[in-house]
C-alpha cells in the first residue's frame, strides 16, 4: 500500500495548524516556542513529500537549510528565554506586557 | 577741534551725561543734576564754537549706519543756517530751565531719573535739529516721544500722570504711524531720504512733489506739535513737573513739530500748504476758546502753548517758513518764562495749581509775577504804539502781516485769536496776581530761592529783547530776514502793516481790559461759569473731542476688537489649532489602541497583515 500525497499534505496542514493554535492560544514562552517549531517541521514535512512525489531534490535541499537555521535560531532564542526569566522571573506571556505600560 | 568733531561732541554731551547717570548715580540726586546741568552747560559751549567756528557756512557731516544691498541708511548732520538758530534756542532755554530744575525739584526724591531723562530728552532733541535726513530724524523723533513719556511719568504715583504719560505716547504713535509710510513713500519716490538731496531733486523738477507725501510726513507734525485731531495729549501732558512742561511741552518738543516742517518745506505743494494754514488758524483759535474753562494755571499754559503752535504752523501754512521758524525762537522764550513761573507759583504756593484759589502774589513775590507779565505781555504782542515791542510783537505781527496778504479770512481769525490770548492770559493774571489771597497757602507764599529767580529774569530779558532780529548775531535766522524782506518788499506793506498794526494791538489791549472788567481783579468765582452757564460748560468739554475719543475707543474700536479676538478665540484657536490637535490626537489615540503590549495580539496582527499581503499578491481586487 502506497501512501498518498494527499495524506502527507494533510498530515503536514495539521501539524501546521496545532502550531499555529499553539502560538496564538499558550501563554509559556517556551510552549510557543515549540509551537513554532512544530510549523517549521510541518512545512519541512510538505517539502519532502513534494519533493518526493516530484522525484527531484529541490524540496530536500531547502529542508537541509531549514533545519540548519532552526537549530541555530533555537540555540539563541532559547538562550534569550533563559535570559528572560533571569530577569523577570517569568516566561508567561501576559505577565510580559512592559510595552503597553 | 574741526567743526564736525565740535557739532559730535554737541551732541554726545547729554548723550555721555544720560548714560553715566543711568549707570552710576541712579540713587545720587545731587551728583546726577549736577552732571545734567553740567552737560547742559556743555551744549551751550559747544553751540557757540560750533556757529562761530562754522562762520554761517552749512556743516556737512555723513556716515553710513546700514546697508542691505542696495538700500543705505547713513547717519549725518546737515548743520545749516535754520539748524543753527533752533539749536541756539533749545540750547540756551535748556541750560535755564536745567539750572531752574535744581531748585524746583530739589526735594524730590527721585533726582537721578529726573535729570537722566533732561539729559536723554536734550540729546533727543539735538538729534531732530542736526539730522540729514528723514530717516535720522524719525529714531530721534521717537526718541523724543520716548523721553517726553519718561518725564511726563515722573510723578507715576499718580494715577493722572500714568494715565497722561500713555495718551501722549499713543497718541503720538498715531501720528508717527503716517510719518513712517511718508518716509518709505519718499523714499520710493526720490531714492534717498536725505534732506539736501530731495531739494536739489525737487528743485530740479518742481514735478517731482508729491501731495501724499507732504500729507503723510505732516502726520508726524500733527502729533508732535499737538495739532487738531491730535492735540489732546498736551494739555494732559501738565501732569508733569513743572519745569518739564516748560522744556518739552513748550519750548522744544512740540516745536520740534514746526520745525521738522520747515526742514522740509520743499516736499510741500500749495494744497498741502492750505490745509496747514487753516488747520493751524483753527487750532489757534479753539485753544483759545478752551483756554477760558481750566482753572489750572498749567492748564491755561497748555492751551495757550497749542494755540501759539497753531499761529506756527498757519504762518508755515501761508508759505513763510522763515517766520514760523520766528514765532517758534520768541515764542520758546517767553513760554517758557511762563512756565518757569508757573513752576515758582506753584513752588511757592505748596502745588496748588488752581488759579482761584492764589491771588495777592504780587506781594508776595514780586520778581516771579513782574517777570510773568513781561512773559504774558510778550506772548500778546505788547507794543509801544509799534515802535518797540516785546518779542511776541514782532514775530506775531509778522504772521498777521503774512496772513494779511494771504486771505482775509484767516486774518480775521488770527487777530480773533490774539484777542482771545489777551482774555485768558488776563483772566489768570488779575486772578492769580492781583487782589487778596483767597486760600492758606497762597497767603504765605514766598518768593523762591535764587536759583530759581535767576533763569526767570535771563528769560525775561530775552522775552523783551528776543525779537530784535537785527541784533542777532549774523550766522543766525538767515531765513526769518528772508521772509520779513520778502514782506517789506511787498507794495502793499506800507498800508497793510499800519492796518495790522491797529487791529493787533487794539485785539489785546481790548482782550486785557475785558477780561478784567469782565472778571474783577482778584476774583474769588469764574464770572463766566456762574452767567453763561452752558457755554462755559461746551468750552470746559473743550468741544468734546476727548469724550468723541473715548467714544471711539470704548464702542467702535473695543467692540471691532472683540469681534476680532471671537473670531481669533473661535476660528484661530477652536477650529485650526485645536481642530488639528484634536485630529492628530485622534491618531494617536487609535494608535495606541493597536499597541496593547500582549504578544498574542501582536500576533493576530501579524496574521491580518499576512491575509492582506496574500489578498494583494493573489491579486484579489474589492
Amino acid at each position: 500500500m502506497t501512501v498518498g500525497l494527499n495524506a502527507f499534505i494533510l498530515v503536514a496542514g495539521l501539524l501546521f495548524a496545532v502550531g499555529l493554535l499553539g502560538v496564538i492560544l499558550r501563554q509559556n514562552t517556551l510552549v510557543i516556542y515549540m509551537s513554532l517549531e512544530m510549523m517549521l517541521n510541518a512545512v519541512n514535512l510538505a517539502l519532502v513529500a513534494f519533493s518526493r512525489y516530484n522525484g527531484t531534490m529541490d524540496g530536500n535541499l531547502f529542508v537541509f537549510f531549514i533545519i540548519t537555521v532552526a537549530a541555530a535560531e533555537v540555540a539563541v532564542g532559547l538562550a534569550i528565554i533563559v535570559a528572560l526569566f533571569k530577569w523577570r522571573q517569568t516566561v508567561m506571556v501576559d505577565r510580559l506586557n512592559v510595552l503597553s505600560r | 577741534m574741526t567743526d564736525s568733531q565740535t557739532v559730535l561732541a554737541l551732541l554726545m554731551t547729554p548723550l555721555l551725561s544720560a548714560v553715566i547717570i543711568a549707570c552710576f548715580l541712579r540713587r545720587r540726586g545731587t551728583l546726577a543734576s549736577i552732571v545734567s546741568v553740567a552737560a547742559a552747560a556743555g551744549i551751550c559751549v559747544f553751540t557757540v564754537m560750533a556757529i562761530s567756528g562754522s562762520g554761517g557756512e552749512v556743516i556737512r557731516v555723513s556716515a553710513n549706519w546700514l546697508q542691505f544691498g542696495d538700500f543705505k541708511v547713513s547717519m549725518g548732520f546737515f548743520f545749516d543756517g535754520v539748524a543753527m538758530t533752533m539749536l541756539t534756542m533749545v540750547a540756551f532755554v535748556g541750560f535755564l530751565i536745567h539750572v531752574f530744575s535744581l531748585g524746583y525739584m530739589a526735594k524730590d526724591k527721585a533726582r537721578g531719573r529726573y535729570f537722566g531723562g533732561m539729559s536723554i530728552f536734550m540729546f533727543s532733541m539735538l538729534g531732530i535739529i542736526l539730522a540729514e535726513n528723514l530717516i535720522m530724524i524719525f529714531v530721534f523723533w521717537e526718541l523724543v516721544g520716548f523721553s517726553s513719556y519718561m518725564l511726563i511719568a515722573h510723578y507715576f504715583d499718580t494715577e493722572k500722570a500714568k494715565a497722561a504719560s500713555k495718551k501722549a505716547f499713543i497718541v503720538n504713535r498715531i501720528g508717527d504711524l503716517g510719518f513712517l509710510v511718508g518716509i518709505a513713500y519718499a523714499y520710493w519716490h526720490f531714492g534717498t531720504t536725505n534732506l539736501e538731496v530731495m531739494r536739489s531733486a525737487v528743485g530740479a523738477n518742481p514735478a517731482l512733489i508729491d501731495w501724499t507725501i507732504a500729507a503723510l510726513l505732516m502726520c508726524g507734525f500733527i502729533g508732535k506739535s499737538a495739532q487738531f485731531p491730535l492735540h489732546v495729549w498736551l494739555p494732559d501732558a501738565m501732569a508733569g513737573p513743572t519745569p518739564v512742561s516748560a522744556l518739552i511741552h513748550a519750548a522744544t518738543l512740540v516745536a520740534a513739530g514746526v520745525y521738522f516742517l520747515i526742514r522740509i518745506t520743499f516736499l510741500f505743494p500749495d494744497s498741502v500748504l492750505n490745509y496747514i494754514a487753516v488747520l493751524g488758524t483753527g487750532v489757534a483759535v479753539y485753544a483759545g476758546f478752551c483756554a477760558y474753562a481750566q482753572n489750572d494755571i498749567k492748564k491755561i499754559l497748555a492751551y495757550s502753548t497749542l494755540s501759539q503752535l497753531g499761529y506756527a504752523s498757519a504762518a508755515f501754512g501761508l508759505g513763510a517758513p522763515g517766520i514760523a521758524l520766528f514765532h517758534l525762537i520768541t515764542h520758546a522764550f517767553f513760554k517758557a518764562l511762563l512756565f518757569l513761573g508757573a513752576g515758582t507759583v506753584i513752588h511757592g504756593c505748596h502745588h496748588e495749581q488752581n488759579i482761584f484759589k492764589m491771588g495777592g502774589l504780587l506781594k508776595r513775590m514780586p520778581v516771579t509775577s513782574v517777570t510773568f507779565l513781561i512773559g504774558m505781555l510778550a506772548l500778546l504782542g505788547f507794543s509801544f504804539f509799534g515802535t518797540f515791542g516785546f518779542a511776541g510783537f514782532y514775530s506775531k505781527d509778522a504772521i498777521l502781516i503774512e496772513a494779511r496778504f494771504e486771505s482775509k479770512y484767516l486774518f480775521a481769525l488770527l487777530i480773533g485769536g490774539a484777542f482771545l490770548t489777551a482774555g485768558y492770559m488776563g483772566r489768570l493774571y488779575w486772578t492769580a496776581f492781583l487782589g487778596k489771597p483767597k486760600s492758606e497757602a497762597a497767603a504765605n507764599a514766598r518768593e523762591n530761592s535764587i536759583i530759581m529767580i535767576v533763569p526767570l529774569i535771563i528769560l525775561a530779558f530775552f522775552s523783551v529783547v528776543g525779537g530784535w532780529i537785527e541784533f542777532w548775531p549774523q550766522e543766525l535766522g538767515g531765513i526769518i530776514r528772508e521772509d520779513i524782506a520778502h514782506q517789506e518788499n511787498n507794495e502793499d506793506y506800507e498800508h497793510l502793516h499800519h492796518t495790522v498794526l491797529i487791529l493787533g494791538s487794539a485785539a489785546w489791549i481790548v482782550g486785557l481790559l475785558g477780561s478784567m472788567v469782565f472778571y474783577g481783579i482778584g476774583a474769588k468765582e469764574d464770572r463766566l461759569k456762574q452767567t453763561v452757564r452752558p457755554l462755559y460748560a461746551l468750552l470746559k468739554s473743550r468741544l468734546l473731542i476727548d469724550e468723541l475719543y473715548d467714544y471711539y475707543v470704548a464702542k467702535v474700536q473695543q467692540r471691532f476688537a472683540v469681534l476680532l479676538s471671537f473670531l481669533d478665540v473661535f476660528l484661530i484657536k477652536g477650529v485650526l489649532v485645536r481642530g488639528s490637535a484634536g485630529v492628530v490626537g485622534l491618531v494617536g489615540t487609535c494608535s495606541r489602541l493597536l499597541h496593547v503590549g500582549s504578544i498574542h495580539a501582536y500576533v493576530y496582527w501579524f496574521l491580518a497583515g499576512l491575509i492582506l499581503f496574500w489578498v494583494l499578491a493573489t491579486g484579489v481586487s474589492f
